[in-house]
C-alpha cells in the first residue's frame, strides 16, 4: 500500500487566522475563549465562545466571489489558500487536478446564511429569500468552492459526522490516496455556526460551560462553541520526496466505529473499537503512540468515558502517555474540530512540543491520564493519534507520525 | 399533592415514557431510569409549561430526587409571582 503524507496545511480559528498563530498560540497555552462579540447575546444564556475575531472578508475575498460565501466557506477557502501554498504543488499543472480528491467536512454548513435569510423571511416579512440562499449553505458549498478555486476535478463532496466530520472526511480522503484511486488530496474540515439560534439550541442540550473550557479537571463545566478551519494537502509519500517537498507529517492510518447506542451519550467501547482500529490501520504498537490529542470537550460525560477508552486500548502504556485537550483553547469546532486539532499533533510531532490542556485546576479522580496541564511540554514525539467522538455516536480516530 | 407537583409528575411521566404512578418525591433519575436527553426534554417542557427558567446544574435532579426538582419550581414560580425575576416582568 502507498504511503500518504501531509506537504501542506493552514487553519483559521480562534487562536489565529492561520496555521501558525493557531500553532503558536496552543504552544503558548493561550486561551481564546472570552465574552461573544460577533452576534447579539441579549436572548442568549451563553455568554462566551472561541470566535475568529478580527476577521474582515473583503480583506480576502472580493465582492463578486464573497456574495457566494458563507462564513463556513471563506474560512475553508482561506485555510485551503494556505495549505495548497505551503504544498508548493500547482493544480492546474500536469492533469494534477483531476488525481485529486476534495472532501471538507462540516457539522452544518451554511448556517449564518440560514440564519440571515429566516430571520429576513421570517422577522422582516420580507417575502423574496437571496437566490445565492442555496448554493451558500449547502453543506458541500467548502468543498465546491475549494474545487473551483483551484481546478480540483477528481472526486470531490462534503462528510457530515456532526463533532468527527473534519476526522471522517480526512479519513475518508487518506483512504482514497493510500489505494492509489487519487494521488493527491485537499482535504480537512470547516465550521462557522455561532449564530443566535444556533447557541440557543446548544444552550437547550445543557451541556455547555458558563466559565470557560476546562477538559479533564474536576472543575469542568461542560464545552464551550468554537469555529474555523483547517484545511491540509495529502500527497503520496514517493511524489513528495521526489520534488523535494517538506514533509509535515506521514498520515498512518485512521480507525472509525459507531457506538449504535445513545444518541449523545458517548460510549466507552464505541470510543476504543476507533482507537484500536487506528492504532491497527496504522500497523502502530501501542508503546510507539506517545501523544493523544483528545476530544476533551470538558463535559461531565465524555471526559471519563475518553479516558477510560484510552486507558482500555494503551494499558500500562496509558500512564506514559500525553493526552491533552487544545479545544481548552481553540473551543469546540464542531465540525472543524478534528482539523483545528491535526495542527496541534502535526506540531508536537514536528517540534517536539505537546500543547497544553488550558484552563485546568484540580485532577478528577475519574479523569486519571497525563493531561499537560496548562503549560506546554518539549518532549519528542514519534507517532500521535488524534480523537473524534460525535454526537449520534460516530467515532474517528486518525493516527499520524513523525515524517521519515 | 400540589398541582405544580401534579403537573411535575404528569411531565416526567410523559417525557420519560413511565407509568405515573412509579414516580415519588423521593424518587432519583437514576432509580427512573430516566437518560439525561429525556432530562432534558424534562426541564424544557417545565420551562415552557410554567414560563421560568431553571438553572443549568441546579436541581441536580439526576443525582438528587423528583422533590428538589419540584421545589426548585415552587421557587421560581413563586418569585415570578412577587415579581422578583426579570422573567416576571416580562
Amino acid at each position: 500500500m502507498r504511503r500518504v503524507v501531509i506537504t501542506g496545511m493552514g487553519a483559521i480559528s480562534a487562536l489565529g487566522h492561520d496555521a501558525a498563530s493557531t500553532w503558536n498560540g496552543m504552544r503558548e497555552g493561550r486561551c481564546a475563549i472570552g465574552p461573544i462579540v460577533n452576534i447579539p447575546t441579549e436572548l442568549t444564556n451563553i455568554k462566551i465562545a472561541a470566535e475568529v475575531r478580527d476577521y474582515d472578508a473583503a480583506k480576502h475575498f472580493d465582492s463578486k466571489k464573497l456574495i457566494f460565501l458563507d462564513r463556513v466557506a471563506q474560512f475553508a477557502l482561506l485555510a485551503a489558500r494556505e495549505a495548497v501554498a505551503q504544498s508548493g504543488l500547482d493544480f492546474r499543472a500536469d492533469g494534477r487536478g483531476e488525481r485529486t480528491a476534495c472532501i471538507v467536512g462540516t457539522g452544518i454548513g451554511g448556517e449564518n446564511t440560514h440564519d440571515e435569510q429566516a430571520r429576513r423571511f421570517y422577522g422582516d416579512k420580507n417575502p423574496r429569500v437571496h437566490p445565492l440562499t442555496i448554493v451558500r449553505l449547502m453543506a458541500n458549498a467548502p468543498a465546491c468552492q475549494i474545487t473551483m478555486e483551484y481546478g480540483l476535478t477528481g472526486p470531490a463532496f462534503a462528510v457530515v459526522s456532526a463533532c468527527a466530520s473534519a476526522n471522517h472526511a480526512m479519513a475518508q480522503a487518506f483512504e482514497m490516496l493510500r489505494s492509489g484511486k487519487v494521488d493527491f488530496a485537499v482535504t480537512g474540515g470547516s465550521e462557522a455556526c455561532i449564530t443566535v439560534p444556533t447557541v440557543k439550541a446548544w444552550e437547550a442540550v445543557r451541556v455547555t460551560a458558563d466559565d470557560t473550557c476546562r477538559p479533564f479537571c474536576k472543575q469542568r463545566r461542560g464545552m464551550v462553541l468554537g469555529e474555523g478551519a483547517g484545511i491540509f494537502v495529502l500527497e503520496e509519500y514517493e511524489h513528495a520526496r521526489a520534488r523535494g517537498a517538506t514533509i509535515l507529517a506521514e498520515f498512518a492510518g485512521a480507525g472509525m466505529s459507531a457506538d449504535a447506542g445513545d444518541i449523545v451519550l458517548p460510549s466507552m467501547q464505541g470510543a476504543a473499537r476507533a482507537l484500536a482500529g487506528a492504532l491497527a490501520d496504522a500497523r502502530l504498537d501501542a508503546h510507539e503512540i506517545d501523544y493523544i490529542n483528545a476530544h476533551g470537550t470538558g463535559t461531565p460525560a465524555n471526559d471519563p468515558t475518553e479516558t477510560k477508552a484510552i486507558r482500555h486500548v494503551f494499558g500500562a502504556h496509558a500512564d506514559r502517555l500525553a493526552v491533552s485537550s487544545t479545544k481548552s483553547m481553540h473551543g469546540h469546532a464542531l465540525g472543524a474540530a478534528g482539523a483545528i486539532e491535526l495542527i496541534a499533533a502535526i506540531g508536537a510531532l514536528r517540534e517536539g512540543v505537546i500543547p497544553p490542556t488550558a484552563n485546568f485546576l484540580d485532577a478528577d479522580p475519574e479523569c486519571d491520564l497525563d493531561y499537560v496541564p496548562n503549560v506546554a511540554r518539549e518532549q519528542r514525539v514519534r507517532a500521535a493519534l488524534s480523537n473524534s467522538f460525535a454526537f449520534g455516536g460516530l467515532n474517528a480516530v486518525l493516527a499520524l507520525k513523525r515524517a521519515d | 399533592m400540589s398541582s405544580v407537583q401534579e403537573t411535575i409528575f404528569g411531565i416526567i411521566s410523559k417525557e420519560a415514557g413511565i407509568d405515573i404512578n412509579k414516580i415519588t418525591l423521593d424518587s432519583t433519575l437514576k432509580d427512573l431510569e430516566i437518560q439525561s436527553l429525556d432530562a432534558v426534554q424534562i426541564i424544557f417542557e417545565l420551562e415552557d409549561h410554567f414560563k421560568i427558567t431553571l438553572p443549568d446544574r441546579d436541581p441536580k435532579f439526576d443525582t438528587e430526587s423528583v422533590k428538589g426538582l419540584v421545589e426548585a419550581v415552587e421557587k421560581l414560580l413563586a418569585e415570578k409571582a412577587a415579581g422578583t425575576t426579570p422573567a416576571a416582568q416580562g
